[in-house]
């Protein structure tokens, strides 16, 4: 089986000025598909980058990606933005949902920038919403809603397209534990139910534990 | 979730911001469409009289209107009675008046002043030209007990400066068709203006057998041909004038320097206007977006990176740059056909104009395709200063976007 994420030797400064930060020192890195796999690490370490590389919203430097065996380190932004489109999730640590926009809508915008009839993008999220349990909040605004039900829409609107990866960066930093505890557990039945890989950045150690595999990030260096 | 809607809710999202911004497109809109609407009126006011002061048509002899006459009545109509008959027999024709032009002297005995004057059918000149030569004092009938007595008109100016009144006897002093001079006694039955200071200071109207004594001459200068409606201009100016090659002739606008030069001036003012205006309403508006762009910023990226493509964000905000221009139009619609509605019962009167001495009516006219011109105008320029304030953040690193507060 293909690897959804396959890193080979991934390198990325930053500029700042005449200074030349390094955040990422030649990064290896197999994710199987439909694992959920967390990268650990201290405070700058490059967790950040490292996800944004892999969710094709930043470029490298040097070293080659193959997201589900497809060569993505030489593609234009447009490119990468339909790939991200059709393939790759995102749950943010502050949720950024839409404020105009009710929950329904929230999920259902990944499947409006594809061309899918409206009653299946109908199904597909009363479907999804289902399954992270707010069916009934549909109408609702995200500010008219909870930290974790918001980011439980953010999980929806990240799986509703069934992405080959979900990027997560620090999803469950602005939680209480208890509410962390069911995000991530969430975050985990639905990967595996949608087939989608998930790759998570974090600090929380709490979290770590329901992984599948948990790498530790240090200065740009994986170990 | 429907992309209009999501445009209106955006819109909303800083209420008081947009209002502004719409009200400005408002007060613009309004101020384009009752200035525009202003200078149709006047424009169609200058047109009635312009074809009122020199009939719809006017026909003169070959040359008359290329050249300057050298003696008077060098060019001449003779046969002015048979074509006068012969565009009588055409529809459209309402009346053909005969014009003599002629200038000399005219004197009270104490003083004599220059004069231009106008042999016409006065009575019928007075009707066809109604509010444009309006009768002060006096009418265009004899005095009884002077029936024999030629008679004359004279612009106020002239009178008050004559010292005359109906009534009054004076003598017109003019130059032959053969170079001599003539003198003919008159009187005065009336006063006219034509709301033209400068004619009326020298204005005499007589009729035409008087003016044809004093020139000693079988000929007129013009005939001007009066049709229903001034609209009705070019297509009758078409086919007389390709049916009667012996003659010239010449539609009011080739006559009216005065409607040309207003014109002229008005579109430039009016343009110069409606391009400040434009100016404003798309700096609001491109203001207001960038705003909404820049608050909204992280959004934008959280979009971006689920894979919506920079035309679309920018598409976003066009929407609602067009709504904007939208809600702004239709209320300043509104607004405009309230005062096309209202000001003739407001009853404002404008200021002479230069050269004039009477005021006219402030009032706008409506024009459909005017209106729907100008209210296209404002929503592309909203959507355009939204594309405007819009395209480069669509295109700005997500990362950055991202990790923007
Ligand atoms: N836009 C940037 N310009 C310059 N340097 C940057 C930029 N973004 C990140 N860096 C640097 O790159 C390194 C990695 O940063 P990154 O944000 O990936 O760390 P992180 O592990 O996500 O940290 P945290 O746990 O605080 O989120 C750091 O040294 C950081 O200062
Ligand atoms: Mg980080």
């Amino acid at each position: 089986m293909t690897a959804a994420i396959a890193l080979r030797g991934i390198v990325k400064h930053y500029r700042m000025g005449d200074e030349d930060v390094p955040a990422l020192k030649g990064i290896d890195l197999d994710v199987p598909a439909g694992a959920f796999v967390a990268v650990r690490g201290p405070s700058g370490s490059g967790k950040s980058t490292l996800l944004n590389v892999c969710g094709l919203i930043d470029s490298f430097d040097a070293g080659s990606y193959l997201l589900a065996g497809e060569d993505v380190g030489g593609l234009d932004e447009t490119a990468r933005t339909l790939i991200r489109r059709q393939k790759i999730g995102f749950v943010f640590q502050s949720y950024n949902l839409v404020p105009v926009m009710s929950v329904r809508d929230n999920v259902e915008y990944p499947l409006l920038l594809g061309q899918m009839a409206p009653a299946e993008r109908r199904a597909r999220v009363d479907e999804i919403l289902g399954q992270v349990g707010l069916a009934g909040l549909a109408g609702r605004r995200p500010d008219q809603l909870s930290g974790g039900q918001r980011q439980r829409v953010a999980i929806a609107r990240a799986l509703v397209k069934s992405p080959t990866l979900v990027i997560a960066d620090e999803p469950t930093a602005n939680l209480d534990t208890a509410t962390a505890q069911q995000v991530v557990d969430l975050m985990k039945a639905l990967g595996a139910r949608h087939g989608a890989t998930f790759l998570i950045a974090t600090h929380d150690e709490r979290m770590t534990e329901h992984c599948d595999e948990v790498r530790a990030l240090t200065d740009g260096v994986l170990a | 979730m429907n992309a209009w809607l999501l445009a209106w809710r955006n819109v909303l999202r800083n209420r008081r911001r947009s209002l502004v911004t719409i009200l400005i497109a408002t007060v613009g809109c309004a101020a384009v469409l009752i200035a525009s609407g202003f200078a149709l009126y006047t424009y169609a006011a200058l047109r009635d009289g312009a074809a009122k002061e020199f009939g719809n048509v006017t026909v003169g002899a070959p040359g008359y209107f290329d050249r300057d006459e050298e003696t008077p009545m060098q060019f001449g109509m003779a046969d002015y009675r048979a074509l006068t008959a012969r565009l009588m027999r055409d529809k459209r024709v309402r009346r053909v008046l005969p014009r003599v032009a002629l200038s000399g002297l005219i004197s009270n005995g104490d003083k004599s002043v220059i004069f231009m004057g106008l042999g016409a059918d006065v009575a019928a000149e007075a009707e066809v030209r109604g509010p444009f030569l309006e009768i002060k004092e006096g009418s265009t009938r004899p005095i009884a007990g002077h029936e024999d007595l030629p008679r004359v008109l004279l612009g106020t100016d002239l009178a008050k400066s004559l010292d005359a009144h109906s009534g009054t006897g004076l003598t017109l002093l003019g130059t032959t068709t053969s170079g001599g001079i003539n003198a003919i006694d008159v009187m005065v039955v009336g006063i006219v203006s034509t709301g033209w200071r400068d004619i009326d200071k020298r204005l005499v109207y007589t009729d035409v057998p008087t003016a044809q004594r004093l020139l000693m001459s079988d000929r007129i200068s013009t005939l001007s041909i009066y049709l229903g409606s001034v609209d009705a201009t070019p297509a009758a100016f078409a086919q007389l004038s390709a049916a009667d090659p012996a003659h010239s002739y010449k539609p009011w606008w080739e006559q009216s320097f005065y409607y040309h030069s207003v014109r002229a001036i008005y579109n430039r003012i009016f343009g110069l206007l409606g391009l400040i205006i434009a100016t404003l309403v798309f700096f609001s508006v491109a203001n207001t977006l960038s705003m909404a762009v820049v608050e909204r910023t992280r959004e934008i990226g959280t979009l971006r990176a689920l894979g919506a493509l920079p035309q679309e964000i920018v598409a976003q905000f066009v929407r609602e740059g067009a709504l904007i221009g939208v809600v702004g139009a239709a209320a300043g619609t509104l607004l405009a056909l309230f005062v096309v509605l209202a000001l003739p019962h407001a009853g404002f009167e404008m200021p002479p104009p230069p050269g004039r001495s009477v005021g006219y009516p402030l009032l706008v006219n409506f024009s459909l395709p005017l209106y729907l011109a100008v209210d296209a105008g404002i929503v592309a320029l909203c959507a355009v200063a939204a594309w405007f304030a819009s395209r480069k953040a669509s295109r700005r690193s997500i990362v950055e976007a991202l990790a923007h507060v």
